[in-house]
């Protein structure tokens, strides 16, 4: 077959995509950046008024705040769900009887549609008849009303998001099966222990993987929405639990603006590539990447 | 190609076919062919959704021309500008009053002046109280479905004798605070076991509190959420916060069950007196029966006397969305609606006062609320107030509910909290004011 | 201690290890189940309680079927409709276009390939809301708001996250296998379909089970673009049930939530383990 031929297959085959990413990537982009500088309501077409919703973005006191609020939570729930989702993939990527019920049950969480978790959860934390507070209430410590108290209300979603972190436990779970047992074996026959196994060995095969789920969470963690949309209507209380995507949401579909939402997303963008690049940078140094 | 491979794909567009199929009629609306379907969006459901189904089957059996098909939405109103969006809105969606103006600014309201006027409804028919509000800039966006008006609560037996009647319960705050010192009763470790009045329960309404004060929020162009009455009244929310402690009082709350369930706070006796709309005897009347209540208006400052009678009212209204496809139709339901008998029906159905200016003695003689005289009195006071006339109503509202947070969760001063939504909306107002009203 | 003593004890360890943590995991099922077999009075009690005084398995006939009077047709039943219709419509189209377009990125060689590749990778970046309102713009321009289009033809055009994926598993297939069949005659297409689509089964696997969970659970896509309930998917489906009526009735929304859950539990029971070996073998790297 010449190259020509093959080239002409190959980019046929790639169609799908080249298509799907102009109309449904690189348009909006294009055109979501165009809206940010646009006074643009649902109904009516876009005006164009350069800067000013930048500007306007700069002294918006609840954008500042939705970009705390998210921060926080990013900050609380990646890392908590990075340790959560390694440990478990470490414990269920042991050999022992069960394993695939073990599995799903810690898998479980990430099945539950997110308005049913948000659902459940309303009633797991409340204040007074919740589960956890009574579970709390019989160890004796006085429980703080999770959902009612500002100070509270995000770290009752950072508890959410890492009881969910199935996902990527379950890619962590393939990359530890993916470590060659030979490379253990040796470190056993050097005595090491099992924190220096993992030291060693484990979290520098996975390391890759570690910096790839990172990185999605943390833009997972940029986009919380639904269950804060269905636990914390408005973001009660206070506003304490108002994200970045809920206001944008809210801008957009609620009070019409489509040309600030759109400018709250490249606010948003920004702060996602640079946060990516951050960690890319960070991580040069630790990550190993095998060379085969 | 394998024959394998060519069933895999077959089978893999059929079911793609199949799925299109069923998706497809599933959106596309059975329609009547003989008669113009008017479709029909609506918020509620349950008892009120049916006092309304009712009607519409009225309606369609009264004549033979045109076909109400009622939906029941849920989040009607976004839906309902999402579908106007799109190009393919509801004849009819039943929305909240305090949209109407963001509504209408946008650009997704019919104006309904002309076929109103044309078919006799006006000033003279409806009380002022519901009319006024549904006219801005000049049109007029909406009919009402059901008004309300809203009263304070009073269980018999859970406040001492001496306010045990409409009578004798206090008229003045002053004397409402008085009340709830005497009543309310908070164990040594500070939980609070009955409250006499509690502002944030069942806080629907935390723009309101500065109008019960005598407080405007808006003054024809200007935001005035943080006017001395504004502030005064969320000083008053701030010593109520004060008096019970923030966290107790959230964690009191968070024990109160739905206002639809025998669990509300109200009617299991956790609250002695709670502000609410003039539906709340009905669901007293499914729900706990044997509730012994009286209802008043809510008090007035005393040094405000000017104020007595006062209520905040608010309606669930009809309009019909720009675009849509069979307006003059619509209209004609809508207008049947409106029919004296058929209003009265459907009020006492959901337990409300009518908005018509002409009430029959049937009306209040078969209402299921026995304080339904009041509630009507109160929607024809004029000290009565509705929800600002304005595009960032919604704004407005959720801003005063963060400033109402803010005050009674202790973080912010009443002062504070109030200069901060002013500034904000302030701030809001104007670029509404360049943007969507081209100012 | 002798090695098989340390071993035993290991495992006990481990299995101890598990089921406590599993329990707290767990917890909050056990009470989604325990409030669905419940009479609605036991629901809202404190302290809460576990062991219901009757099971009440009438809460699941009386799940399905609430609210059917009032709205004309089985909600629960047209909500699983619609879920399904749009899930087995983004599984296909996912599946299908992302194996051919990974295909392209990992075996045909063509111009700007890889910088293309580099391109769509650094694509997983762009969070959704980004896009939210020129992709509702161009929906609506479509005249597709409150069809189920916007939430399934995208997926026939591929995903930045999916063609990596079966990017890298491809490369994994030994070259030889699909030069043989080039060999033979087969066409691109046929070494395609007949040598490499056969052996990427576990990733195709990986692939198709994501987006069904991703779908399945889909909340901010049905909220915007489906108006009508009767089109309504399960996620948005269940928050109409948890709004929409005052008071609640927790046992039935409970209910209702573990009949939507239980195929997604069945599914990854039985595919964990070519589920997890399909991604061990695409190896996100």
């Amino acid at each position: 077959m010449n190259r020509r031929r093959e080239a002409r297959v190959g980019i046929l085959f790639a169609l799908p995509w080249i298509l799907g990413f102009g109309i449904f990537l690189l348009y909006p982009i294009l055109a979501s950046l165009y809206y940010s500088f646009t006074n643009y309501s649902i109904l009516r077409a876009p005006k164009w008024i350069g800067v000013s919703n930048y500007q306007e973005l700069v002294g918006d006191k609840v954008f500042i705040q939705s970009m705390g609020n998210t921060l926080y939570y990013l900050i609380g729930a990646v890392p908590l769900g990075s340790v959560g989702a390694i440990g478990l993939a470490m414990l269920l990527n042991t050999k022992v009887k069960g394993i695939a019920f073990y599995r799903t049950l810690f898998y479980l969480p990430s099945l539950v549609p997110m308005v049913a978790l948000g659902t459940l959860f309303m009633w797991v934390f409340n204040g007074d008849y919740g589960l956890l507070n009574s579970v709390l209430r019989e160890m004796h410590i006085s429980p703080p009303n999770w959902m009612g108290d500002p100070s509270w209300a995000k770290w009752t979603l950072i508890m959410i998001s890492t009881w969910g972190c199935g996902q990527a436990m379950v890619i962590y779970l393939a990359a530890l099966q993916d470590v060659p047992v030979s490379l253990y074996e040796a470190a056993e026959l050097d005595g090491a222990r099992l924190w220096q196994k993992t030291r060693n060995v484990t979290l520098p095969m996975i390391s890759p993987v570690i910096l790839f789920n990172v990185l999605m969470g943390m833009i997972g963690a940029l986009q919380v929405f639904a269950v804060p949309y269905v636990m914390f209507p408005g973001g009660a209380p206070a506003r304490s639990t108002y994200f970045f995507t809920s206001y944008l949401y809210d801008n957009a579909f609620q009070y019409q603006r489509m040309g600030y939402a759109s400018a709250i997303g490249w606010v948003m963008f920004v702060i996602t590539l640079t946060l990516t690049l951050i960690s890319l940078k960070v991580s040069d140094r630790h990550v190993h990447y095998e060379r085969s | 190609m394998s024959p394998k491979t060519i069933a895999g794909l077959t089978l893999t567009f059929a079911a793609m076919a199949g799925a299109l199929y069923i998706g497809e009629t599933s959106v596309s609306r059975s329609a009547r062919q003989d008669r113009v379907t008017v479709v029909y969006w609506e918020k509620w459901t349950g008892a009120e959704g049916e006092e309304m189904r009712k009607v519409v089957d009225a309606f369609n059996r009264s004549q033979d021309r045109i076909f109400v098909q009622y939906l029941s939405i849920s989040g009607v109103d976004q839906k309902t500008m999402l579908a106007t969006a799109g190009g393919n809105p509801p004849d009819v969606a039943g929305i909240w009053l305090d949209q109407i103006y963001q509504f209408s600014d946008a650009g997704a309201l019919t104006d309904l002046t002309q076929m109103a006027k044309e078919s006799g409804l006006g000033p003279d028919y409806y009380i002022k109280g519901y009319w006024d509000p549904l006219n801005y800039r000049g049109g007029l966006w909406a009919l009402p479905s059901t008004p309300a008006s809203i009263a304070l609560h009073v269980r018999t037996d859970l406040v001492p004798a001496k306010y045990a009647s409409p009578e004798t319960f206090p008229k003045t705050i002053e004397g409402l605070d008085e009340m709830n010192k005497e009543v309310s009763k908070i164990s040594k470790d500070g939980t609070i076991e009955l409250a006499g009045f509690l502002p944030s329960n069942p806080g629907w309404w935390n723009w309101a509190w500065g109008p019960y004060f005598g407080g405007q929020l808006i003054d024809g162009d200007k935001i005035t959420v943080n006017s001395p009455e504004n502030i005064r009244a969320f000083e008053w929310v701030a010593k109520y916060a004060k008096m019970f402690g923030p966290k107790e009082m959230q964690s009191f709350q968070s024990g109160f069950g739905n206002f639809s369930s025998p669990q509300d706070p109200f009617m299991s006796g956790k609250v002695a007196t709670e502000l609410n709309g003039v539906w709340k005897g009905g669901y007293i009347n499914v729900y706990k029966p044997d509730t012994k209540w009286f209802a008043v208006p809510f008090p007035y400052p005393s040094d405000r006397p000017d104020l007595a009678g006062h209520s905040n009212l608010s309606q669930d209204v009809l309009t019909i969305p720009r675009g849509a496809k069979h307006p003059k139709e619509a209209f004609e339901f809508m207008r049947f609606v409106q029919r004296q008998d058929i209003m009265e029906g459907l009020c006492n159905g959901h337990g409300k006062n009518s908005p018509l200016a002409q009430v029959s003695e049937h009306f209040f003689q078969n209402h299921k609320n026995k304080y339904i005289r009041l509630f009507d009195a109160l929607a024809r006071s004029p000290k009565s107030f509705s929800p600002p006339k304005i595009g960032i109503n919604q704004q407005i509202s959720n801003e005063m509910t963060v400033a109402f947070q803010e005050v009674n969760n202790g973080d912010k001063t009443p002062k504070q909290a109030l200069d901060d939504a002013e500034t904000r909306l302030n701030a809001l107002w104007k670029t509404y004011q360049e943007q969507v009203l081209n100012k | 201690m002798t090695n098989t003593q340390r071993r035993t004890l290991q495992t006990i360890l481990t299995h101890f290890v598990l089921i406590v943590l599993g329990l707290i995991f767990a917890a909050p099922f056990l009470w989604v189940i325990s409030t669905a077999v419940k009479p609605i009075g036991e629901t809202m009690t404190s302290p809460p309680k576990w062991i219901p005084s009757e099971i009440k398995l009438s809460n699941f006939p009386d799940a399905i079927t609430y609210n059917s009077k009032e709205l004309g047709y089985i909600p629960l039943l047209v909500y699983a409709r619609n879920t399904i219709v749009v899930t087995i419509l983004c599984v296909c189209g996912a599946v299908a276009s992302n194996a051919i377009v990974a295909y392209s990125f990992a075996r045909l060689k063509w111009r700007g390939r890889d910088t293309f590749f580099a391109i769509t990778l650094a694509t997983m970046m762009i969070p959704f809301p980004v896009l939210m309102v020129p992709t509702f713009s161009l929906f609506k321009a479509l005249g597709w708001v409150g069809t189920f289009r916007p939430l399934w033809v995208p997926a026939f055009f591929g995903g930045a996250f999916n063609i990596f994926l079966l990017r890298q598993f491809f490369k994994t297939i030994p070259s030889e296998l699909s030069e043989a069949a080039k060999i033979d005659g087969a066409s691109e297409i046929r070494t395609f379909t007949s040598v490499v689509v056969p052996l990427a089964r576990p990733a195709l696997t990986v692939v198709a089970i994501f987006t069904f969970m991703g779908t399945w659970n889909d909340f901010l896509g049905p909220l915007i673009y489906l108006v009508d309930q009767k089109t309504f998917t399960l996620s948005l489906g269940l928050q109409a049930y948890q709004t929409q009526h005052g008071g609640t009735p927790w046992n039935l929304l409970m209910a209702a939530t573990l009949l939507v859950i239980l195929p997604l539990v069945i599914v990854f029971f039985f595919a964990q383990k070519v589920f997890i070996q399909g991604i061990a073998t695409s190896g996100i790297k």
